[in-house]
């Protein structure tokens, strides 16, 4: 047995080595059967997380509109969400001045920015600055302006500062002129749709 | 074990008989004299079983055995060694062989080995021939008595002096075993036609003076002789050896003979020669008088057969590893199919849902978000009315003072959360008396402090600049003169509403 006749072992060796073509064959075709499923059965697990999370992601939704679409579709109606719509804006203050029984007033609109990131916490929100300028006879007729522009007002709107003067340093005199003189900054918030975002 | 299937050949100068063996089943072929018929007939035997390997048992008088002690070497030295040992013993002899049975237990610890072989064999060279030239893988040529020797191994015998005396064929062979191993055998009256009347008890108790002779058995040893006869012809013998207290007898049956080699009891009565036969067959060759060429063919077929083996073997594992990764691959596809199903369930759960949701532009968490910032927007604006209540009431404290001007900026949605006031206003009347005006501010000031809501106040402008790094100028007034300039100053303040 030290020395193997090769001679005449040409068809055990032929046998030997198609066993071993064989063996070899079917491990590494099993390997890669084995190999095959277990990475379909991690992305079909995958798929199924995900599908779980989106399941409980879609509820929670669901909850959420319910709770807020009334809020959400008066917003719509009020024209906070949508494009801005200046000449209800301007009716309103020119409504307000009237209900005010004031004296007419100048404005002048500024083009829409997009507020500060702060506020705006990744939604679409733009403002509008309108300044507002229109004479007084008394302090309280400034508030009842304001009231009244609330009142008012088809959007969400904020006034942002006042500056109440006398622009000729008159002593105070009871008279119906209007001595004093009101400027006022408003901002007007919408927010954009998805179509018209803001950049 | 269930390749091993093999052809027991037991050659004797008269005749050969054959023994188709296999672990748990045998088959007696036959036997063939030693002539023109009989080898043809064991030609036509032995094509028919190619491709079995053959052991040839062999059972004739002219044996040789010598016990020899020689030095413990291994490999190809003792190889060398005993090749030359045995020309040296047996000359020219054509068949012979060596068994190393023991190693010596004092001394140097040499090897203790039987030699044995077959002086004149030429009656074998006809049978051998046939082997030969059918390329019968032989496995090797071994006397009768190695294959008694195993008989005794499976009757469990276990004296120290074993003599077993066998009659089959017409013939007694006696062998003397030392603790199980072969020491001697002779065989009487085998190479004759006819059968002789034998006195077996004659010839054992020669045999024993022999063997005390050639201090192969101890003097003093009491020999225990086993009688296997199936013919009943020893029956005699053992009466007269049981009279002599050298020896001690034991009478094998056939019964017990048959449940030891595990072959049927009819089989044995029928062919009693099978049972050497059937000892050895299933045994690794020790003693092997066979020269290597003829064993040439042997050694391919144990090549051959390895080979397949290994073929097989690997064959099957390989199928065996493939289906258990397969059935692995075919469970894990079970599992996939699983989760398939309860991935379209979710998704069916998933798309009802999806169905109730308003068709519009924002997702749900940003209609969330828009309301919320709406609530905040609208509800964080600061009521002007009280800011501007705050101011009148502080002035209607402070008579004395006019208020120029009033502005004020909305931080509410900023961090603080207040409003910004700037104040500017003036001391009327003036009468040019500024320490008197700057106790007015400060009491004006005291005054804005202590209104709920106020914060912060400072004097952004003062009447008059009193510090010492800038340059002061002005002109003292008449108490009585009319126009008498205004003392105006500026203030800053933060407002907070106070809410209920």
């Amino acid at each position: 047995m030290t020395h193997p006749p090769f001679a005449v072992l040409k068809l055990p060796l032929l046998l030997l080595l198609a066993a071993l073509l064989l063996a070899a064959g079917g491990l590494l075709w099993g390997q890669r059967e084995a190999k095959e499923a277990a990475t379909a059965l991690q992305r079909q697990q995958t798929a199924l997380n995900q599908a779980r999370q989106q399941l409980d992601r879609s509820s929670q939704q669901q909850q959420l509109i319910a709770t807020h679409l009334g809020d959400y579709q008066a917003l719509v109606s009020r024209g906070f969400i949508g494009p801005e719509d200046r000449l209800a804006w301007i009716e309103a203050v020119q409504l307000a001045n009237r209900d005010a029984r004031l004296y007419g007033l100048n404005y002048r609109l500024m083009p829409r920015t997009a507020s500060p990131s702060a506020l705006a916490q990744d939604l679409p929100l733009g403002q509008t600055r309108m300044t507002l300028t229109f004479p007084l006879l008394v302090e309280t007729d400034l508030t009842r302006f304001l009231g009244a522009l609330k009142a008012r007002a088809p959007g969400v709107l904020r006034i942002q500062g006042c500056r109440l003067s006398r622009p000729d340093h008159a002593p105070f005199e009871a008279s119906s002129q209007p001595h004093l003189q009101a400027e006022c900054d408003l901002l007007w918030f919408t927010v954009a749709t998805e179509s018209r975002a803001l950049k | 074990m269930i390749l091993d299937h093999r052809l027991i050949l037991l050659a004797t100068p008269r005749q050969i008989g054959v023994l188709d063996w296999r672990p748990g089943r045998m088959h007696w072929l036959g036997e063939f004299p030693a002539d023109a018929s009989g080898l043809a007939a064991f030609r036509s035997i032995i094509v028919r079983h190619t491709h079995l390997p053959m052991l040839l048992v062999v059972d004739t008088v002219d044996e040789d055995y010598r016990s020899e002690v020689l030095p413990h070497v291994q490999g190809r030295a003792r190889d060398e060694m005993l090749a030359r040992k045995l020309r040296q013993v047996f000359r020219n002899t054509r068949f012979t062989g060596a068994w190393r049975q023991a190693r010596e237990t004092t001394g140097r610890r040499d090897d203790r080995y039987l030699l044995a072989a077959l002086p004149d064999a030429e009656w074998l060279t006809p049978w051998l021939s046939v082997l030969h030239r059918e390329r019968v893988p032989l496995a090797g040529i071994t006397p009768l008595a190695m294959a008694c020797q195993h008989l005794l191994e499976k009757l469990r015998e276990q004296s120290a002096h074993t003599l077993l005396a066998c009659r089959l064929n017409n013939s007694l062979r006696l062998s003397y075993y030392h603790n199980g191993l072969l020491r001697f055998s002779r065989l009487i009256g085998g190479d004759v036609p006819a059968p002789l009347p034998i006195n077996a008890a004659d010839e054992i108790a020669k045999t024993q003076l022999y063997l005390s002779g050639q201090r192969i058995l101890p003097r003093e040893a009491r020999l225990h002789v086993l009688l296997l006869d199936p013919s009943g012809q020893l029956d005699s013998a053992q009466a007269q050896l049981n009279a002599d207290p050298a020896f001690s007898t034991r009478r094998i049956d056939m019964p017990s003979l048959a449940r030891a080699l595990r072959i049927p009891d009819d089989f044995l009565a029928a062919t009693p020669e099978v049972a050497p036969l059937a000892a050895i067959a299933g045994e690794s060759l020790k003693l092997n008088l066979a020269p290597p060429e003829l064993l040439q063919h042997h050694s391919e077929f144990r090549w051959r057969r390895g080979l397949h083996a290994a073929a097989g073997i690997l064959a099957l594992l390989g199928l065996g590893v493939t289906a258990a990764y397969w059935l692995h691959a075919r469970d894990l596809d079970e599992r996939t199919r699983l989760l398939t199903w309860q991935y379209q369930q979710l998704d069916a759960r998933y798309q009802t849902i999806v169905r109730t949701f308003p068709t519009q532009a924002m997702p749900p968490e940003q209609i969330v978000q828009t309301v919320k910032l709406a609530r905040r927007l609208d509800q964080t604006q600061t009521d002007t009315a009280a800011l501007l209540a705050t101011v009148g009431q502080s002035l209607l404290a402070m008579p004395g003072i006019a208020l120029d001007s009033l502005s004020w900026t909305d931080e509410t949605l900023a961090a603080d959360g207040e409003i910004q006031v700037s104040l500017d206003a003036g001391l009327s009347p003036f009468d040019g008396n500024y320490r008197v005006a700057m106790q007015h501010i400060e009491d004006f000031m005291h005054t804005l402090q202590a209104m709920p809501g106020v914060q912060a106040v400072t004097l952004r402008s003062s009447p008059v600049n009193a510090d010492s790094s800038s340059t002061l100028s002005g002109k003292t007034l008449n108490a009585e003169a009319s126009d008498a300039p205004a003392a105006r100053f500026g203030l800053s303040l933060r407002f907070r509403e106070v809410r209920p």
